[in-house]
């Protein structure tokens, strides 16, 4: 019974009521009765996509929670995924490290490339794969242990340093390399000047935001190469969304970003290109944040930024 | 004390006229009289119990509300009544044996001595009706290497249980196996019993040329498995108590599944499934049925100690054993045995209790 | 990282690696399971398996998992086949090993050597130690592997050159059991196949993090397979000892008798000895209690989750509660006898019966029914409340109507539980082996003294289905061991059908829930 939901997007699919045909450019939804057009999703950018889906489809038992969804995500940029309650956006990004593999009823079809290299094929190290794509969550979830126990928690499990018994005994223990990625995870986290005394504590007695920016560091010990973000801010007072915000856009320096929010201010300040889904579980308009943001081709689009639906 | 309290806060909160009051307060007299009757072994207990029928009777015509209210107080006051009753006369019928013996209750063969002063008096025999001697000392010790017996299969295979049905096993193999663990919690000790007794006490004698009838390791491993359930039960409720939440943090970060687990479910998880290994415990050391048809009833230490395909006695076994001839203080030694029990059981009962309020706390901090 | 393990994010597909340990694997399940059918002497020495005996093919798999185990593990360490290892084995693995290791030393140096108590510790500290130890210095390939591999093998040796066969006996001077070779070699198959099928299974993923998993994970469904297996073998076995004397002289058809169920225990070598009295008594005193706990606990329940507020009070109801949940039986049965008993006509009776056992069933039922209570919404609760009815009157048509599933399950799965107790009866009820069944609806009688009615059935002993199992044992078996078979099935049956009915109803419910 720990089937791990944790956004509305999967409760609220069942809301998806009209028709749909085989082919997603022509499925006719909504009130308005509007074709997606292919221009409207074509998003060119220089070099290659580090995440790419293709004909991207998923189901919850009888529920089509994501139609055909095909998108191109950059490297090193932030993306942005927004749309209302129900659309499909955090289905789509528990798509991108499969974790709605977690869910026994998802039946995912479809293609996704990391670099090029498909991710739902038989012999895929899960393992492998979300070490390099690292997720944080909704709501933060900090492990009930210390704060240097949650960031080294990843190189430990992967091997990566060793203070396990055995290794203490023979005095091989990775001191120093977990004090240097605690260190460094913490710093790019912008929070290391908050808890660099009190490294043992337990994260539990963190405040929200800052708990978020743990999980945020603790993602970021992996050294993934793709971080995606399941609504981070969203369980945050202002001051500490605003932290995570310019937290985002200095991680996209150097990493991989894809935010999913709900809040269209938010995906405008910080993303570098923006894709709108909308109810039933459709990607309508795919481009640069600032074209999507001022001149939407789709009418549907245009409602919802201007706030007419959703 | 409780009840009058009550009564108080239904005046405050509901604002009943004082008919009703009236009406719970002549309740709470008569039920009163009929429980020092009952008490004092009064043929007239049925009196007040008429007495208390009728005006409960009445209240629920006149003041259903209240009535309900007071009924409900009333029930659940007697839960705390009938512990505090057991405690009273186990300890009462046990007094005779404790005065009789003093700290010889726990004698051991030889005294043993501390910079001169007894701290163990010495007895032998230890266990002599005849003679009055009633050292508890082997029951004690049999109760012990039983139950250490039965917590060495049911500790690790019951939390490796519950590790399956909440986290491994897919859904269909679940609803499997949950239930079958159930029932396994409800095939009733005497027919462990009996099967130990027959099957098992024979096998034992032909194949490891035990000399007598029942020995402490049948008696242990029949009693792990009959209190495997309680530990797969109470572990599982712990580990699915567990926010999914932090599991699906640690395997976005690329941990599997058996690593979460490890790492991060069962250390959250960690006071329950000690408080599940408790209760555990709490029932591997009252069970009665199986330790009682199984065991050879020899009211001595086994020789050597550790000699676990001996004979001696458990607490409970020496209970349903010898109950049927006692009398006097014979009699209330048995009911020593019993209060050495029940205070164990107390104690590892409350212990787990807090253990599991500590983990609730802990866990609360993340929601 | 750095050490070159494998971190490719597509691997390739079934290896020759995994197609050989899923074969050890294999085999060792399969001498497990021959194993466990040797240790119960459902099979011997002597009994032919695949053309050989089944000991010399006990001996044969071990040699062959051992060494294959040996051959992975040395393959895996030079790159002949390819795996992700960690740099060493985990701790767990690493002290098992090492106490392994100090046993068999132990053991070899005290029984076999035949040297002292303390030479023989030290020696078996010092292995254990120095094996623990070692881990350190291999590769987790060869440390998984390695060790219960030459272990493996040499068991195997030792049954195949015939040092350990089955005329092999051992005689310990600290226990009283004699451990012979019938007993010992299926043993120690079990036990090496379950490490072989470990090793194994980690082998198969390619040792590293998803290695231990897999091992982990078949010792684990095994422990639940294993658990399942007991509990079938259980009924089955007592369904098979107990069904004839059960069936025994039963007609079908118009003159329908079953005398086992509705015959009393007649002591005539004509009749057949049944147990009516005893379903009789069952069903009364279980009735008994369900009418005394049910309506307590039930209340309790509601005032604890809905009229009370949480504070001390609560709080020392809950560990009343829990307390009273985890008593022995064999407690309640002394207080029953301590209290009841002598209030209750002084001897043992029905009644002293069904309130003691009435006591049992309370906390259950109060535990169960908060739970039921607690889940109902307090959406529910406030939807009343602002349609202006009462408390009272919410508590009655919503909350405890919403509530009853979950209580009525509890109900059936605690009766279930009391109807098999044996230790509280056997204090306060008693009543044995016997022909007649207590008529209790016929027994009411009203008298001119107090308390006015009196009903002699109910204060007097009856018999009931767990104490009548217990009466089968003492009057021993040689007596009428298949009346004992026959009664532990028709109790195992009731206690059972309650459960069924239980599950059952828990899952229904649930179902309609979630529809």
């Amino acid at each position: 019974m720990s089937e791990p939901v944790t956004s509305a997007d999967t409760e609220n699919s069942t809301q998806t009521t009209q028709s749909t045909q085989s082919t997603e450019r022509s499925t006719v939804s909504g009130e308005t009765d509007e074709r997606i057009q292919q221009s409207w999703l074509d998003y060119d950018f220089e070099g290659e996509p580090k995440l790419a889906s293709k004909e991207l489809d998923v189901h919850y038992g009888s529920d089509h929670a994501l139609k055909g969804i095909s998108m191109e995500i950059p490297k090193e940029s932030v993306t942005a995924l927004i749309g209302p309650s129900g659309c499909g956006k955090s289905t789509f990004l528990r798509c991108l490290n499969r974790m709605n593999d977690r869910i026994k009823a998802a039946n995912v079809d479809g293609s996704v490339t990391l670099d090029g290299e498909e991710i739902y094929q038989d012999g895929v190290n899960l393992v492998e794969l979300r070490k390099r794509v690292g997720m944080v969550f909704q709501a933060p979830n900090p492990f009930p242990k210390s704060i240097r126990d949650n960031i080294a928690y990843g190189p430990r499990k992967h091997g990566d340093i060793d203070t396990g018994l055995l290794a203490r005994l023979s005095g091989r223990k990775d001191q120093k390399k977990e004090d240097e990625i605690v260190e460094r995870s913490l710093k790019q986290a912008a929070l290391w000047d908050e808890v660099k005394n009190r490294l043992d504590d337990n994260a539990l007695g963190l405040s929200g935001g800052q708990q978020q920016r743990l999980c945020i560091a603790r993602c970021l010990a992996t050294d993934p190469e793709v971080i995606l973000m399941d609504e981070p801010a969203s369980a945050l007072d202002p001051i500490a969304t605003s932290k995570i915000e310019d937290l985002i856009a200095d991680l996209a320096e150097n990493y991989t970003v894809v935010v999913v929010t709900h809040n269209m201010q938010q995906a405008a300040r910080i993303s570098d290109q923006t894709a709108v889904f909308l109810t039933g579980g459709e990607l309508v308009e795919y481009g640069d944040t600032d074209k999507i943001f001022e001149s939407p081709e789709s009418q549907r689009v245009e409602d919802y930024i201007t706030g007419k639906f959703g | 004390m409780s009840s009058i309290s009550g009564f108080e806060r239904i005046r405050q909160t509901t604002g009943s006229d004082d008919g009703a009051l009236l009406t719970g307060a002549i309740g709470v007299v008569l039920l009163g009289a009929a429980f020092v009757a009952f008490l004092m072994n009064s043929t007239l207990t049925i009196v007040p119990v008429v007495g208390f029928i009728v005006v409960t009777a009445y209240g629920w015509y006149a003041h259903q509300a209240e009535t309900a209210r007071a009924l409900t107080l009333l029930a659940t006051t007697s839960t705390v009544l009938i512990l505090v009753l057991i405690t009273v006369f186990l300890i009462l019928e046990a007094l005779p044996a404790f005065q009789l013996m003093g700290l010889a209750i726990f004698a051991v063969e030889k005294p043993v001595e501390l910079f001169g002063v007894t701290v163990i008096p010495g007895q032998d025999p230890l266990w002599s009706t005849s003679q009055d001697l009633y050292s508890l000392t082997p029951m004690v010790w049999g109760t012990l290497i039983t139950t250490a017996l039965a917590m060495l299969i049911a500790g690790p295979l019951g939390i490796a249980g519950a590790l399956f049905i909440s986290e491994i096993a897919p859904p269909t193999i679940r609803e499997i196996v949950k239930p079958g663990i159930e029932i396994m919690a409800g095939v009733p000790s005497i027919v462990y019993g009996f099967v130990g007794y027959v099957i098992i006490n024979s096998y034992m004698m032909d194949n490891f040329a035990l000399p007598t009838f029942g020995s402490l390791f049948v008696v242990g491993i029949v009693i792990g498995l009959m209190s495997l359930p309680t530990v797969v039960s109470v572990a599982e409720d712990a580990i699915s108590s567990v926010p999914p939440s932090i599991k699906d943090g640690s395997l976005a970060m690329g941990a599997t599944d058996w690593q979460t687990m490890k790492s991060i479910t069962i250390p959250s998880a960690f006071s329950g499934v000690s408080a599940a290994v408790l209760l555990g415990v709490g029932r591997a050391a009252g069970e009665t049925m199986a330790a009682t048809v199984i065991l050879g009833h020899t009211q001595a230490l086994p020789e050597p100690l550790y000699d676990v395909f001996g004979n001696t006695e458990t607490l409970t076994s020496l209970i349903a054993s010898q109950y049927g001839n006692a009398t006097g203080t014979h009699m209330s030694a048995l009911f020593a045995a019993g209060v050495v029990l029940f205070v164990s059981v107390m104690f590892l009962s409350v212990g787990s209790q807090l253990i599991e309020a500590r983990m609730k706390r802990q866990l609360g901090g993340n929601q | 990282m750095s050490d070159g393990y494998g971190s490719k994010l597509v691997e390739g597909q079934t290896s020759a690696l995994e197609r050989v340990t899923t074969g050890v694997v294999g085999l060792s399940i399969v001498s497990c399971l021959l194993g466990m059918t040797s240790i119960l002497r459902w099979t011997t020495e002597s009994t032919e398996f695949l053309g050989v005996s089944l000991f010399d093919f006990f001996a044969i798999g071990l040699l062959a998992m051992g060494l294959t185990l040996v051959v992975i593990g040395v393959a895996s360490r030079t790159g002949m086949v390819e795996t992700q290892p960690d740099r060493n084995v985990g701790a767990f693995t690493a002290v098992a090993i090492g106490a392994i290791s100090a046993v068999v030393v132990g053991l070899v140096v005290s029984q076999t050597l035949g040297l002292g108590t303390l030479v023989s510790v030290l020696a078996a500290l010092v292995a254990g130690a120095a094996t623990t130890l070692a881990m350190l210095l291999v590769r987790e390939d060869i440390g998984s592997t390695v060790p219960i591999g030459v272990l493996t093998a040499v068991v195997g040796v030792l049954v195949v050159t015939g040092v350990l066969g089955p005329e092999w006996s051992w005689d310990p001077e600290a226990f009283t059991a004699t451990f012979n070779g019938t007993i010992v070699i299926p043993a120690l198959t079990v036990f090496c196949g379950l490490l072989s099928a470990w090793a194994a299974a980690k082998a198969n993923e390619g040792f590293g993090t998803r290695g231990r998993q897999n091992g982990a994970y078949l010792l684990i469904g095994l422990n639940a397979f294993g658990m399942l297996a007991i509990l079938a073998g259980l009924i089955v076995f007592i369904a098979s000892k107990g069904i004839g004397p059960v069936l025994e002289g039963v007609q079908l058809g118009a003159g329908f008798d079953w005398p086992f169920v509705t015959n009393g225990y007649t002591l005539s070598p004509n009749e057949p000895n049944g147990v009516f009295p005893a379903i009789v008594g069952t069903f009364w005193v279980v009735l008994g209690a369900v009418l005394l706990a049910v309506p307590l606990g039930i209340g309790a329940a509601v005032f604890l989750t809905e009229y009370a507020e949480q504070g001390r009070f609560t709080a020392v109801v809950e560990v009343a509660t829990n307390g009273l949940w985890s008593t022995p039986s064999v407690v309640f049965g002394l207080f029953g006898y301590a209290f009841l008993v002598p209030r209750l006509g002084n001897n043992t009776s029905l009644l002293a019966g069904m309130l003691v056992l009435g006591f049992m069933l309370l906390p259950l039922v109060v535990i169960t029914s908060r739970e039921a209570l607690i889940s109902v919404p307090d959406e529910y609760r406030d939807a009343s409340a602002a349609l202006g009815v009462s408390q009272w009157e919410t508590i009655r048509s919503v909350v405890v109507p919403a509530a009853l599933p979950g209580v009525a399950t509890g109900v059936i799965l605690g009766v279930g539980r009391i109807a098999g107790e044996t230790a509280p009866i056997l204090l306060v009820m008693t009543g044995g082996l016997r022909d007649n069944a207590p008529n209790i609806l016929g027994s009411f009688e009203f008298t001119s003294s107090p308390p006015f009615v009196a009903n002699d059935a109910l204060l007097q002993s009856a018999p009931a289905l767990p104490y009548q199992l217990y009466a089968t044992i003492t009057a021993g078996v040689s007596g009428d061991e298949s009346f004992g078979w026959a009664t532990a099935l028709v109790l195992l049956l009731v206690v059972l059908s309650f459960y069924a009915v239980g599950i059952a109803s828990r899952f229904y419910f649930r179902r309609k829930l979630h529809q």
